[in-house]
This record gives C-alpha cells, structure tokens and sequence, in this order.
C-alpha cells in the first residue's frame, strides 16, 4: 500500500463524452438484468414456436412481445434506475447532472425497442401482411398496427419504467403499474366488443398505451374478422408521444434553472400534441366497422 | 495555478423551522481543518453545504471561486470535489471496483484505461487493493467506508469533504489514511468532520467547532489546546468542580474544569480536554461567549 498520489486526473471530458461513456455502462447493465433477460427469452420461445401462417385471430397473439419486452423492460429499467439511489449522496455531486444521469438511462431503451423491431421482423415473416387475420386494414396499416403492437411497447415500456424509477419510492410500483395497463388495455377493450360504431367508445379504446384494431367475433361466423375504427397511424403518433412524455417526466426530477423550465415548456407542448394524436386517432380510420 | 479556497459569509440554513446554521463566515484555504461539535451541531449541513448537495438559505457560499447556485459554475466546482458523506448506501451486486470505477465515471474520467488505473490507485490509498473484486454488500462496515473513501480521493481533488471518515477504520488504516490526506492537503482544501479529536490533532491545523448552529471556535488547534492549560488535573474522586470527570485507565480521574482545585496534580490538556472545556463538560450545555481566536 502506498500514499503516493498521482497527478490530478486528466482535462475533464466535455459533458458529451462522459454522456456517451454513462448511457453505454447503463445499457451494458440493462442487457444484463435477468427481469430483462426472462422477458427476452420468453418472447423468443414465442417466436420460434409459433408455427406461423394465418391464425383464427392476430390479436391472441400480438400482445406477447409487448408483455414480454416492453413490460418486463419497463420493471427492468425501473429497477436499474432505482438501484443506485442509495448512492445518490455520493453520486449527487458528480459533475453529472441527475437528468443526464436519467437521460443515460434512457438510451437503454434502444436495446428492448431493437429487439421489438427484431420481433417485429419475425412476426412479419410468420404472419405476412394480407393475411385474412388482419382484416380489412390496408397493408402498410396492418404494417402500422403491428409495429404499435409489437415495436413501440417495447420502447415505451422501459421509458416508463425510468420515469417511475425516477419519481416513485415504492419498490414494488412497476409490477403494480404492468398490471394495472394490463387491466386499462382489456377495460377499454371491453366497450369496444359491444359499441364497435361509436366514436367515444372508439376514442376510450384508443385512450391507452396498447390497442387491439381487429375483432373475430364470437357469436357468426368464425371466419369474419372485423376492422375496428380508429387509425392505426395517429395511434402510433400518440404512443410515440407518450414515450416523450415519460422522457421528459422522467428529465424533470432533479432539474433546476433553466433546464427545468425548458422541461415544463416541452411538456405543455408534448401534451397538447397528445391530444391532437388521441383526437385523430379516435375519429381517424374507418368510418363505420368493416367485415372481411 | 490560483489557491484552491472556500468562502462562506454569514451562511445560514434552515430546514422548515429548524436553523441547522446560522451566520457561519469562514475563508477555507489548502491544509486540513478539522470540524468538531456535538449530534445536531450543524457539521453535516455545513459539510453538505461545502459539498454543493444542499444550498444555504441565507448568506453566500465560494468554493474555488465559483458561485454553486449557479448551475454551470456548480458543475465547475463539482469537477475539483471529493465528497464522502455520512452515509453512503450501495448498489446490490456492485465490487469494491465496479463501484468506485461508476463514480469515476460520473466524474468524467471517460477513457477506461486511465479511469482503470485511478481506480486501482484509490482503492490502493485506502487499503483495498487486494479487495476491487469483492462484492460491497460482502464487505465489512470498516472495509465499505474504505470504499466510500476511496470514491472521495478520485483524481486527488481540490476541494475533499469528509463526513466522518474514520468511522469504522481500524487503527492501522486510520494512520495510513491521515498520511493520505496530508499529502492531499499540500495543495487541496480538506474539510473534515469527526467525533474523534485524536483524529484532529494528529492531522489538522485548524479546527472549527460548531454548536446549535453556530461556530464556536475557529482557529488552531495548538490555541484551543492551550485555552486548557492549567484546567485539566488528575484526583482520586471525580472532582465536584470540574466541569466533567471520568476514570482513566490507572483508576484516577481526570477532571476538566475552569478552576483546578488547590494542589491538584495538574497534566497536560489534550484536544478533548480542550473540546470538553469549550463546551462546558455536557453536550446539553448552553453556549457561553464566543472563545473562538
């Protein structure tokens, strides 16, 4: 042991470069939490066990990627976003602000969101577009649709999981709030099944981070499949929207000066482009229903 | 290159109705200062102050010359910090190496091989060479404090803080560790926080001791030791006069005081003698004058 010390450290890196360094060292950490890996490894055994071609009903299956990537990313991201808050008095005063820390973190939501478009891929390929299942939807919407369903969850979901990690103490909160959009998802499915031809009800449905777009109905024909109303494009536009709504929720804790008022103004705009999203995705689409 | 310094003039902080500081100047310049006082004197507020982890509510703060309310110049100041807080939790699964190598990275030591090689030179200072690859939640309570330290030291900083730092540190290593610091101290403001006055006057010029908020004394250590010149004694019964008494090792007691009672064996005050006296024997005692130099 030695109390010889070196010279100080070298010329401090620009903001930049230490940036690059963190978001990299976070999801080299992502890619190793098994709450990830789990939901990696599920969604690939789904995959490579679908057989593939056309299948009573695309909605059964189209989910699981946004369970398996964006919910078990989104606990994923909440954990590593909390697992170093005991060190925050130590890492508090690093030269590296707590919303460039949290802006780090949120790269790491690139790696589920290319493993969504992987899956995406893979899907595709199982089930290509035109298929009966997809109903009466053009294929670039079907196209839309699937990439809301299976690609856009997965980046959503660990953004999420950030902004919770960021702003709520309670260990268990991602766990509660993966359920809870589970149950919102199927509760404003539900009015849907009954109501198919009103634009509220259309509205309600697309009032959530995930959508079904199509129906095989119970009772008939088994053969049909119905074309909800609602556009598939506007809805991707407003998940998108939303996942800049956790970012920049996310950004805002431990934001002062005037990155914070930067922060507030881009989410007063975000908001209201929300609601223009949700609007035109509500009323976008079909006009009525449409049986194939 | 200019004097590393700190500046705080007439600094106060409150938290909600409490008043952890009130009206605290001080001019901190490179050499250690030790910082004394009783639970709930202030000295982590004042350490946190330092450390730019909290604002003062009143008063103004210059620490290297830069103004930590300003964001950019905090930034600034955090670049030249070393900060090792009372407490300090780690993350689950983390090494000793892994650990501190995250913290240099936070201080922007971007490329791995010279980050690498700080790393290991710290963990080196403090002792754990041999322990980067053991997991933190492993270690034991002196060990981890040791890796807290170590975080501290990353790239000898101009500006080092310490909550209690010898907290849990064996004597061997707390040895080693004041020869560490007072090396860094050649050319760095080092503040230090301790309920362990041996402590302060093996390593520090200056002390400043806090009470309820406000600073009590603030000068050398060599003049508070002699303010108990003549006030502390040897008996064989604690002694009514004394302000506070307790039996040594020999089975007398040693009594501090502000009167040694006629033909006392009278011995030579040490800083806690001195720290004692200062605060009149209790730590419930009322504040008397200021006796700061």
């Amino acid at each position: 042991m030695t109390a010889a010390l070196a010279p100080a450290r070298p010329e401090a890196a620009a903001g930049r470069t230490a940036f690059a360094a963190l978001a990299a060292r976070e999801l080299r950490r992502f890619a190793v939490n098994p709450v990830f890996l789990a939901g990696l490894g599920m969604i690939t055994w789904i995959l490579v066990t679908d057989p593939g071609g056309n299948v009573p009903e695309i909605d059964a299956i189209s989910g699981y990627p946004a369970a398996f990537l964006g919910g078990f990313g989104m606990m994923a991201a909440f954990w590593l976003t909390r697992s170093m808050n005991p060190s925050e008095p130590v890492t508090g005063v690093t030269p590296v602000t707590l919303p460039a820390r949290t802006a780090a973190l949120c790269t790491v939501a690139i790696l589920p969101f290319a493993c969504g478009c992987l899956a995406l891929l893979w899907f595709i390929r199982l089930h290509p577009v035109g298929l009966h299942m997809y109903g009466a939807f053009s294929r670039p919407a079907q196209v839309a649709i699937l990439t809301s369903q299976i690609a856009v969850p997965a980046l959503g979901g660990p953004l999420l999981g950030v902004a919770l990690g960021r702003w709520v103490r309670f260990p268990g909160a991602a766990l509660v709030v993966f359920l809870f959009i589970f149950g919102w998802v199927n509760l404003v499915t539900v009015p849907s099944l009954f109501h198919p031809d009103s634009a509220p009800v259309t509205l309600l449905r697309m009032f959530s981070p995930f959508a079904f777009f199509t129906l095989r109905p119970i009772h008939g024909d088994p053969s049909h499949i119905i074309a909800w109303r609602g556009s598939p494009w506007f809805f991707l536009g407003w998940q998108l929207i939303l996942c800049a709504i956790a970012v920049l929720v996310a950004l805002l804790r431990g934001a002062d000066g005037r990155l914070r008022s930067r922060i507030i103004r881009a989410l007063m705009i975000v908001a209201a482009g929300a609601m223009i999203m949700l609007t035109l995705a509500g009323t976008g689409g079909f006009a009525h229903p449409v049986s194939l | 290159m200019p004097t590393a310094s700190i500046t705080l003039r007439d600094v106060g902080r409150t938290f909600g109705a409490t008043q952890a500081l009130t009206g605290v100047g001080l001019d901190l310049k490179p050499g250690i200062t030790g910082l004394l006082g009783p639970n709930g004197a202030g000295k982590t507020t004042l350490l946190r102050l330092l450390a730019t982890a909290l604002p003062p509510t009143q008063g103004q703060l210059s620490v290297l010359g830069l103004d930590p309310e300003v964001p950019a110049e905090r930034t600034s100041i955090r670049r030249q910090l070393g900060y090792l807080p009372q407490e300090v939790g780690f993350p689950r699964g983390f090494t000793a190496f892994a650990f501190v190598d995250y913290i240099a990275l936070l201080k922007e030591w971007t490329q791995p091989a010279a980050r690498h090689s700080e790393v290991r030179r710290v963990l080196g200072l403090v002792g754990l060479s041999d322990l980067g690859s053991k997991r933190i939640r492993a270690m034991s309570g002196g060990q981890r404090r040791r890796v807290a330290l170590a975080q501290a030291l990353l790239g000898s900083p101009a500006v080092l803080i310490l909550d209690e730092p010898t907290t849990g540190v064996d004597p061997e290593q707390r040895v080693t560790l004041r020869t560490v610091l007072a090396e860094i101290a050649r050319t760095s403001v080092v503040v230090l926080s301790t309920h362990q006055t041996e402590d302060v006057a093996a390593l520090c010029e200056r002390v400043i001791v806090l009470d309820r908020g406000r600073v009590r004394y603030d000068g050398p250590v060599t003049d508070l030791v002699h303010q108990a010149a003549g006030r502390v004694w040897l008996a064989d019964e604690p002694d009514p006069e004394a302000s506070v008494s307790w039996r040594t090792g020999t089975g007398r007691y040693r009594n501090v005081g502000p009167r040694v009672r006629d033909g006392a064996e009278q011995v030579e005050p040490s800083l806690e003698d001195a720290y004692l006296l200062l605060r009149g024997g209790s730590p419930d005692h009322e504040p008397r004058e200021e006796v700061a130099s």
